[in-house]
Order: structure tokens, then sequence, then C-alpha cells
């Protein structure tokens, strides 16, 4: 079900994703003529023109930037909250399915927009010799961090905490909204405002809380213990603890979606 | 063995109760009006039994069981608000019923949308609210569940689609199945129930057969219910 | 078939009655196959649990019969048809007594005035122009 669920995911929100991601492109094909070509002239309209090109590359990545936001806050809210959560929370889906269907969709785009992005600035910027000098800082690199057996292992251990923690980032920054959401939305009135003062409430907590932790002598010894380990993997030790500490939060937001989802539900 | 069953359940919100201490079952093959004035706790014990409120006290249970994803599978349930999703078309929306609902019957949803002059491709958005209101009936009556919750369902369509609603409901009659629908315009659907269940501000204050009614009071389900809840 | 109900009976009694009316009347003639239950119900607009109600009350009348297989017959035997017929007719008379009663009439001015209904009828007929 984790599987349709996420398939009808796709559908509702590549509509929107997919042609906002080919404008990218197109206006960054725009981009690229503009700083290689239409800036050198002295005609004015042409200075203008090339200008414009660049506005409208800019705007694209921040539109681009945004919806992928916007739109995994509206799916939730829309989707499980408003009138639709009628269809939706009554499928033979468990309320499990459906957050795990939304945290991963919105994963997926997240990485996409990054993507994204990150092709379109190399488009707009495109230039052969640079695009070499690049490739060969990206081979040396590579070089360096697989020149022995210790070094890999470090670097591969490096790149799945990474990766652990984009996705954990991700996932924390989806349920803090959709916790937020689900607190406002249980109470019979002011629900959207509810929902702000809960997103903020959570906010101030997590502060208060990693400010207690931060200040507790354990971050110390485990400060003592990472530097004490620099040379062999401290530096793991150190994103470990992020990692964990990351999950923790998630775990907690989790429950309180969760909770607030199957027991407090309250469509209007 | 009784589809839909409530024991003592009662809700309430903040303060106010909805329902109150409500106890009954429906069996199989029964079509069962709920019936009683705005704010009675029809749409309350709906919601209860989709498993989209949780209950203050006591239980209710479909098959034996409390609402969940498993009871949903058997559950064909159609809101009070048209709530089918804007931005598909109507064949989507039939893709999305027939993924999630092992029952669903996706000829006889396309023989009624044919049936009712809707084109398939038409996206939902720019459908009529009429419009939007049968498809979604539609997906709910084409499954082949084992209780229907039916929230107001000739609430606000014309005279002549609530006729097609209605002998959808008789000409999709399953002996298996029970139909549970809740409204206020009584004399409409009189003829269709069963029995019926008056509630009043969350209490049932009445349980019986249409023509036990008929056979004892000498009027009709509508008639009586106007001297119940005269203001 | 139309079918309609008052507020006044249960729908099942109004379904015999309709029905019985129909075999009578040749709606339904005799030996015929009738339609499913469910497919009443839908024409009738009623609950099919009722409608089967009625059908199993005329199965008592002798007016139809099942076969386990085939479905649900009117019957073959005229001279029940017949019967029911007379019993309606009989019915209908009472009732009209009834009514005419209520206006004020008696039982000899009530039978004055059938010859002249009978017989204005009569000329209705005869007269294509009206």
């Amino acid at each position: 079900m984790l599987r349709k669920l996420m398939k009808h995911e796709f559908r509702a929100t590549g509509r929107v994703m997919l042609p906002l991601y080919l404008v990218v492109l197109v206006t960054s094909v725009g981009a690229n003529l503009s700083i290689r070509r239409l800036m050198d002239t002295d005609v004015p309209l042409i200075n203008v023109l090339a200008s414009l090109l660049i506005i409208a590359f800019a705007m694209a990545i921040l539109a681009v930037c945004a919806m992928t936001v916007i739109l995994m806050i509206r799916r939730f809210y829309m989707n499980l909250l408003r009138d639709e959560g009628y269809v939706m929370m009554t499928l033979p889906v468990s309320i499990h399915q459906q957050i795990w269907s939304k945290l991963l969709v919105s994963l997926v785009w997240f990485i996409a927009t990054g993507a994204v992005v990150l092709l379109a600035v190399n488009a707009a910027a495109y230039d052969v010799h640079a695009m070499q000098e690049l490739w060969g800082w990206v081979q040396e690199i590579f070089a360096y961090l697989t020149r022995d057996l210790p070094a890999f292992f470090h670097s591969t251990a490096f790149l799945v905490e990474f990766l652990a923690l984009g996705a954990l980032t991700s996932f924390v920054t989806c349920l803090h909204f959709y916790a937020a959401l689900a607190i406002g939305h249980s109470a019979s009135g002011h629900k959207m405002a509810l929902s702000v003062a809960a997103f903020f409430a959570i906010q101030w907590i997590g502060q208060l809380v990693s400010g207690m932790f931060f200040f507790s002598p354990l971050v110390d010894r485990i400060g003592d213990l990472a530097y004490s380990l620099m040379e062999s993997g401290g530096a793991h030790l150190l994103l470990l603890g992020v990692i964990g500490g990351l999950a923790a939060v998630g775990a907690v937001l989790y429950a309180v979606t969760i909770y607030f989802l199957s027991r407090r539900l309250n469509l209007e | 063995m009784a589809i839909l069953e409530c024991n003592g359940l009662s809700k309430s919100y903040g303060k106010t109760a909805a329902l109150e201490d409500v106890s009954f079952s429906i069996e199989p093959g029964r079509i069962v009006g709920l019936l009683g004035p705005n704010g009675s706790g029809k749409t309350t014990l709906i919601k209860l039994a989709n498993g989209l409120l949780t209950p203050t006290a006591g239980k209710i249970e479909i098959c034996n069981e409390t609402p969940g994803p498993d009871t949903r599978a058997v559950v064909s349930y159609l809101p009070e608000r048209t709530s089918i999703p804007t931005w598909m078309t109507a064949r989507q929306l039939l893709d999305f019923y027939e993924d999630f609902y092992e029952d669903f019957r996706r000829d006889a949803a396309e023989e009624m949308l044919a049936h009712l002059n809707i084109a398939p491709g038409q996206s939902i958005r720019q459908m009529s609210k009429g419009t939007r209101e049968k498809v979604q009936l539609i997906v709910v009556m084409s499954r082949a569940a084992q209780l229907y919750l039916l929230d107001e369902p000739i609430g606000g369509v014309d005279p002549a689609t609530r006729d097609y609603i209605l002998s959808t409901i008789i000409g999709n009659y399953d002996p298996q199945a029970a139909v549970v629908i809740s409204t206020h315009l009584i004399a409409d659907v009189e003829k269709v129930l069963d029995e019926v269940i008056f509630l009043d501000r969350g209490k049932v204050v009445l349980r019986s057969g249409v023509d036990d009614i008929r056979e004892n009071k000498g009027m009709s389900v509508d008639e009586l219910f106007r001297e119940v809840f005269r203001c | 078939m139309k079918w309609y109900f008052s507020n006044d009976a249960p729908i099942y009694a109004q379904l015999i009655g309709q029905i019985r009316r129909g075999i009578v009347s040749g709606v339904f003639p005799p030996g015929e196959r009738l339609p499913s239950v469910r497919e009443l119900a839908t024409e009738a607009g009623v609950n099919p649990n009722t409608m089967q109600r009625a059908m199993a009350e005329l199965e008592r009348d002798g007016l139809v019969y099942s076969q386990r297989t085939a479905g649900r017959f009117v019957t073959e035997d005229r001279g029940r048809i017949d019967d029911f017929r007379r019993r309606l007719a009989a019915e209908h008379v009472r009732r009209f007594l009834e009514d005419m009663e209520q206006l004020g009439f008696s039982r000899g001015e009530i039978l004055s005035l059938l010859p002249q209904a009978t017989r204005k009828e009569g000329d209705a007929h005869g007269d294509p122009g009206m």
C-alpha cells in the first residue's frame, strides 16, 4: 500500500514539479546565452535583455526551491487535513504509511530539486574549460579519498553519514511542519493560527532541549573523547552523535504527528 | 454477525456531548435510515464508524473490529462534503479507487459515469458542484462493500438525480451488506429503508421498522419525524 | 406499471394491493414470469426486503408461485385470479357506498344515480366529438 500511496503522491506532485524543472532548465540556457554572448555588446537593448534573462533564471531557481518546500507543506495540509482528508484518511492504509509516503516523496523532490539546480547552474555557466577544470578537481579528490584502504573506509563512512544526515534533515524538516499542522488542526477553530503557534512552540522546545544538552557536562565528555580520537574516527563519532540527535528529534515529531492524526483528528 | 455495532458509544467535543450512550447494531441485508435534525449527532456517528474520530467512551465495531485500515477496506463512505481530489480527472479517480480497494468494480463505475453523461477525461475541478457530488457517489456505490455509510447522499441534488441515487442504492442491494443513510429528507428515502434510527441531541430516541411505524401509528416515518421533532 | 404510495398504510401492504391489481387487470398476465425482486423493487423505488415480503404474501394468496431456479410466475389458475377480481370489486363497491352515504345519499338514490352515470358514459363513448 505504501507503494500505491507513493505512486499517487508522485502523480499529484509531479504535475507541479516537473514543469517547474523544465522552466529552470530553459531559463538556464537563456542565462548561459546572456553570460557568454549578450553581456559583451554595447547595444543597450541587448544589455537589458541579458539582464532580464539572468533575472528570469534567478527567479526560476528561487521559485523551484520555494515550491519544493511549499508543496511539501501544502500536500500534507490539503490532502490530509482538509476536504480530501475524508477520502485519504478512510483509505485502507495505516497512518504510518500515509506519513511515510509523504516523507519519502518529499525527500525525492528535495534531492531532485537540488540536482536540477546544480545542473541548471552548471548549464548557465557552461564553459568547456571550466567544466574540465571542475572534473579534474573531482578526480583528484576521489583519488585522494581512495588512496589506501583506511582512507577508502573513512570516505565511504563519511558518505554514508552525510547521506543519512541529509535524509534525516529532510524528514525532520517535514515532520516539524507536519506535527505543527496536525496539532493546530486538532482544534475546532483557529486551526491555522494554532498551527503556526505550534510550529514556533516546537522550535522553541527544540532550542531549549538542545541548549540544555550543549551546556551539560555530557557534551564536554563527548568533545574530549572525539578530540582524543581525532585521527582514528573522532569526526565519525561527532557525526554519528548529530545523526542520533536528529533521529531522536524526528522520532518525537513523528510520534506527535501520528498521535494527533490518529487520535485527535478533527476534519471540518 | 452484526455489520455495525455500537455499545455505550459517547463522543464529546470539549464539554459539548455530540453522542451520549448510543447502543444499537445493524444486521446484514438492512438499509437503515439515520434520521435526526441538524446537530443531532448523525455525522459524528458516521465519522466514528470510519475512524475519523475516536470515541470518548464506549465502543463502535464494524464486523467485530474497531475502525482501522482493515475495516476501511470493507466500508464505503460518502462524506457529507464533496472531498474527491479536484486535480484528478474522473478516469484518474477510478484508477485511484481501483488501486486502493479490491472490491472496486470499475465497469460499474464507468457505466454509471456514462449513464449520467460525465466524460471520464474531464477534470474534476472543471465540474459543477452537483457533478462532483455525483462522481463521488459513483465511486462510493461502485464498491462491493460490506457496509455503506452515506452521509446526506441526496442533500443538494435535483429530483432526477435523487431518483437515480435511490435506484442505484436499491439496484446495488446485497443481502450480505448493510447500508446506513443519514438524512433529514425523510419523505424521499423512507420507502427505500427497512428501519430507522431517530437521533436527538446525541441520543437514540426511536428505533423501528418503517412498516411497523406505518402499521402501528397509521402515519409515515416523515409524519412521525415531524411530530417527534416539532419545534 | 406506475406505482403510487400513500402515507397511511404499510408499504408492503400497498405493494401487495398494487401487484394484485396488476395481475387482475392483466398487466401481469397469467403464467407470465415476474421480474426479479430487485428489479421490481428498483422500479417501484422501494426496499428489496419489503418487496420480498409482499411477494411472500402473494405466494400465500396463491396469485404467484416460485420455481426454484426459473423465478417467480403469475398463477395460471384463472379461477383464482377471477376470485380476486371479485374480491377487489366487492371492496370498491363497499368503499363507494360508504363514501356516498357520507355525502348523504340513500341506497335508493345511489341506485338511481347509477343508470344515469352509465348512460352518460355511453353517450360520451358514442360521440367522437367529445
